[in-house]
C-alpha cells in the first residue's frame, strides 16, 4: 500500500504539473479550449491525489493529517479543490493557470519532506485531530486561492494584449469581489479551526489557549484577514490595499505552518 | 473634543489600529521566548537588551499591561460600536423586509414579454415573491437573508465575550498539579480536595512508543460536613470532571522506593519521585536528591548516562548529596549498589511511573466557548447569508422592469440579475 501511495503521488505531481504546462500554453497561443482542457486535468489529478491520500491512510490505520508531509500534500490538495471551485463558480479558467505553480510548489515542498509513517503520540489521538486539520485544509486552500487571485488584482493593468486579457481576467471590480468570496471562505473555515484547536488543546494540555507559536500564529493570520475585511467596507480602501493585505495575509498562513515550525520551536512542533 | 475623542474611540479606523498593533505585538511574543529570567535573556542577547526586554515586560507579553490595554481599548472599541449601530441596524432590517422602504435599486433591467415574472425569483433563489403595489403599479417584491445583516454584530459580541471570557479566566483561574504513584494521597493545592491515585498505567506499543496513560483516581472533598468522594479514569484527551475541578492526565515520570537503614534498623522508607529530595531524618545536615532515573542504563563515555529503551532491562539511578546545603556527591547507581555515609545506608529499588495529574479549575472557559461560537456564527451569517432584494413592476408600457440589490456582491450580483432577466425574456 505504501509503494501504491508513492507511485500515485509521483504521477499526481507529474499531472499537476503537465496541467501547469498546460495552461502555459494556453496564455502563450491564447487557444480558450486550452484552458478548459488543463482544469480537466486539475481535476484528474484531484482524484487521483484524493485517492493518495486515502491509501496513505489506510496504510498508517489513521487520518493522514499529522506531521509536515502529510499536511502539505493535503494542503495543495485543498488549494487544488477550491481553486476548481472559484473557477467553475466564476467562470474563470485564468485563475488556474495562476495557481497551478503555487499547487506544484506545494506538492514539490511535500515531495521533499520524510513521508515515512509514525505513531501518533497520546495527545494527538483524537477524534478533535480530524476536524480540526481538515478545516484547516480548507482555509489554507482559500487563502491560497485569495492570494493568487490579490496577485492577478495586482499586475492586472501591466497584463499587454488587452483583448485577450480581457476576455480571461476579469474587472478590479470582480476580481475584489471574488478574492473576497475566498477570503470568507478562509476565514470561517481558519476560525473553525482555532476553536477546534482550542477545545482540543483544553483535553489534551490541559489549557484551551496557552500562546505556543502555531497558535499565535493562527492568531495573527486571523487579524491580518481581519482587518482586510474592515479595509475592504472604508471607502477608497477596496481594491490595491485590500489586495495587498490579502496577500499578506497569505504570507502569515505560509509562515504559521513552515517558518513557526523552522524558526519557533512549540508544543506543536510535531506538526 | 471630548466628542471627539469619543467619535475615535468608538470608530473602525481606531478598530482597524489596534487589530495591527495586535497582530504586531502577538507576533513579537513569539519571537521573544517568554518567561525566562533576566540571566538568559543576558546570555542569549546583551546585558543591555535583556534589560530592555524586562523593562517593556516583553518577557511575559500577553500578560503584560500594555497588552492588556490593547485588548481593553479594543474591547472598548467594539463594544461602543455595537451599541452605537444596533438602532440603525434594526431600522435597517425593518426596511429590508418593506417594499415601500426599497432605497435605490443596483441593478435594473426591462422587458417587454414576459410571461411568468416569478420565474426571475426562482432563477435568483429569492424566496417566493408577494404580490404588492408601487407607485400605483403592480408588483412583485422578494427579501432575502436579512439575517446576514446581523453577521458582523453578532461576530463582534461574540468576540468581545471571547476576550471576556479568557481575561477573566486568566486572572481568576486555579490550577494545581498532583503528582505521585499509585496508593499515594496528596492534598490539592490549599483546596479541601484530596486526591488518591488508585492507578496508573501506560499502554505501550509493540514497537515501545507510547499510546496512552491512564490514571484512576478518587477525589474526597472535605470541604462540607459529609465528606464525599468521586472517582474517575482519566487518560490524555480524556480529562475528568469532578467537584467542579478538572482533572487532566499531564505526563509522567519515574519514581523508586528509596530505604534509609542504620545496620538492620530500617529508619525511613518513602517513595521518592525523580527531581524530589528526601531529607535523612537522623542527620539533619544531610539531604539526598533524587536527579533522574534510567530504566536501561548505558554510561556514555561523552555524554554520560543515558537509557537505551524504556525497558527496565538495566535500572540506574542518579542522585547527588547535599551537606548544609552544598553538594558532596553525585552518582549512578546501578544493580545492588548502595549509598553509604557513616553507619547509614541508602538504597533504590522497585522502580515505577508516577503520573502528574494538572487541575484546574477555570469558571470563564464556557464564556469563551460561547464568545467562539458566536463569533462563527457571526461569520458565517455575514459571509453567507448577503442580504438580497428583488422586485418587479408591472409597467404601463405592458413590459416588465425589474430591480435588485445586494450590496456585497456588487458586479458579481449584477452579472446575475442579467443573465436571469435575459433567460426569461427569451
Ligand atoms: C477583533 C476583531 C474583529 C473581527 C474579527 C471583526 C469582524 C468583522 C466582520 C466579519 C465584519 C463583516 C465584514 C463583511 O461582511 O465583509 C465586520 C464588519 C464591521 N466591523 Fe468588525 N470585527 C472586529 C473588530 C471590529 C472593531 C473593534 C470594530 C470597531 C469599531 C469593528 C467595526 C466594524 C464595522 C463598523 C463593520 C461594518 C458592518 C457592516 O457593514 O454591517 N470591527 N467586522
Amino acid at each position: 500500500m505504501r509503494q501504491a501511495e508513492n507511485t500515485l503521488f509521483t504521477i499526481v505531481m507529474l499531472i499537476y504539473f503537465a496541467s501547469m504546462i498546460l495552461y502555459f500554453v494556453f496564455i502563450a497561443i491564447k487557444k480558450d479550449r486550452l484552458a478548459g482542457a488543463a482544469a480537466l486535468l486539475q481535476t484528474v489529478g484531484l482524484v487521483l491525489h484524493s485517492a493518495a491520500i486515502l491509501l496513505r491512510g489506510l496504510a498508517a490505520g489513521r487520518l493522514p493529517l499529522t506531521n509536515q508531509y502529510e499536511f502539505a500534500t493535503c494542503f495543495a490538495w485543498g488549494l487544488c479543490l477550491v481553486s476548481l471551485i472559484f473557477i467553475r463558480r466564476f467562470r474563470f479558467p485564468m485563475l488556474g493557470a495562476f495557481a497551478a505553480p503555487v499547487i506544484f510548489l506545494i506538492i514539490g515542498y511535500a515531495a521533499m519532506q520524510s513521508k515515512e509513517i509514525h505513531e501518533l503520540m497520546p495527545a494527538l489521538r483524537s477524534n478533535w485531530l480530524g476536524v480540526h486539520v481538515s478545516t484547516a485544509i480548507i482555509a489554507y486552500g482559500a487563502f491560497g486561492v485569495s492570494f493568487v487571485l490579490s496577485i492577478i488584482f495586482l499586475i492586472r493593468d501591466r497584463l499587454r494584449d488587452s483583448s485577450f486579457w480581457d476576455r480571461h481576467v476579469p474587472t478590479h471590480e470582480k476580481l475584489d469581489l471574488i478574492s473576497y468570496r475566498s477570503v470568507c471562505l478562509g476565514l470561517l473555515f481558519l476560525t473553525f479551526t482555532i476553536l477546534t484547536g482550542a477545545i482540543w488543546a483544553e483535553r489534551a494540555w490541559g489549557s484551551y489557549w496557552s500562546w505556543d507559536p502555531k497558535e499565535t500564529w493562527s492568531l495573527v493570520t486571523w487579524i491580518v484577514y481581519a482587518v482586510y475585511l474592515h479595509l475592504r467596507i472604508r471607502r477608497g480602501w477596496r481594491g490595491k490595499a485590500a489586495a495587498v493585505f490579502a496577500a499578506v495575509g497569505f504570507v502569515c498562513v505560509i509562515f504559521t505552518y513552515i517558518g513557526v515550525n523552522t524558526f519557533l520551536p512549540g508544543i506543536h512542533s510535531y506538526a | 473634543m471630548a466628542k471627539k475623542i469619543f467619535k475615535f474611540i468608538s470608530s473602525m479606523r481606531f478598530a482597524i489600529c489596534l487589530l495591527i498593533l495586535l497582530a504586531i505585538c502577538c507576533a513579537l511574543g513569539s519571537f521573544v521566548t517568554q518567561n525566562q529570567s533576566f540571566a538568559w535573556y543576558a546570555e542569549r542577547y546583551s546585558e543591555r537588551t535583556a534589560a530592555w526586554i524586562t523593562a517593556l515586560q516583553l518577557n511575559d507579553l500577553y500578560h503584560s499591561w500594555w497588552f492588556l490595554g490593547i485588548s481593553l481599548f479594543l474591547c472598548c472599541n467594539l463594544l461602543l460600536c455595537n451599541i452605537i449601530r444596533l438602532p440603525q441596524l434594526i431600522l435597517r432590517t425593518r426596511e429590508a423586509g418593506d417594499p415601500s422602504g426599497i432605497g435605490g435599486a443596483q441593478v435594473q433591467a426591462y422587458a417587454e414579454h414576459v410571461d411568468r415574472p416569478e420565474e426571475l425569483f426562482q432563477r435568483l433563489h429569492m424566496p417566493k415573491p408577494r404580490r404588492t403595489e408601487l407607485d400605483g403599479q403592480a408588483a412583485l417584491f422578494s427579501s432575502a437573508h436579512r439575517a446576514g445583516l446581523w453577521g458582523a454584530w453578532v461576530c463582534h459580541i461574540g468576540i468581545l465575550l471571547l476576550i471576556a471570557g479568557f481575561t477573566l479566566g486568566q486572572a481568576t483561574h486555579q490550577e494545581y498539579a498532583v503528582y505521585g504513584v499509585a496508593g499515594q494521597t496528596r492534598q490539592i493545592g490549599d483546596t479541601q480536595l484530596f486526591l488518591t491515585i488508585d492507578d496508573f498505567q501506560i499502554d505501550l506499543r509493540r514497537d515501545d512508543t507510547v499510546s496512552q496513560y491512564t490514571s484512576q483516581i478518587t477525589v474526597r472533598d472535605l470541604s462540607g460536613k459529609n465528606a464525599l468522594s468521586r472517582q474517575a479514569s482519566i487518560s490524555v484527551n480524556h480529562p475528568a470532571t469532578l467537584f467542579g475541578y478538572r482533572f487532566y492526565q499531564n505526563s509522567t515520570g519515574w519514581a523508586a522506593r528509596v530505604r534509609v537503614e542504620k545496620g538492620d534498623e530500617a529508619l525511613q522508607d518513602e517513595v521518592l519521585c525523580a527531581g524530589e529530595y528526601l531529607p535523612i531524618e537522623d542527620l539533619p545536615d544531610l539531604v539526598i536528591f533524587f536527579h533522574a532515573f534510567y530504566p536501561d542504563l548505558i554510561m556514555d563515555p561523552a555524554g554520560g548516562p543515558r537509557t537505551a529503551s524504556g525497558q527496565l532491562n538495566n535500572p540506574g539511578y542518579l542522585y547527588s548529596v547535599y551537606y548544609q546545603n552544598q553538594i558532596v556527591g553525585m552518582n549512578v547507581l546501578t544493580g545492588d549498589e548502595t549509598i553509604t555515609i557513616d553507619d547509614y545506608t541508602v538504597t533504590f529499588s522497585e522502580p515505577q511511573s508516577y503520573t502528574v495529574i494538572q487541575c484546574k479549575r477555570d469558571r470563564f472557559s464556557f464564556l469563551a466557548l460561547v464568545g467562539g461560537l458566536a463569533a462563527m456564527l457571526g461569520l458565517f451569517l455575514a459571509f453567507y447569508l448577503q442580504p438580497k432584494r428583488v422586485w418587479a413592476v408591472s409597467e404601463q408600457t405592458g413590459g416588465w422592469s425589474f430591480h435588485g440589490a445586494c450590496p456585497k456582491m456588487g458586479a458579481l450580483f449584477r452579472d446575475q440579475f442579467e443573465e436571469a432577466v435575459r433567460a426569461i425574456s427569451e
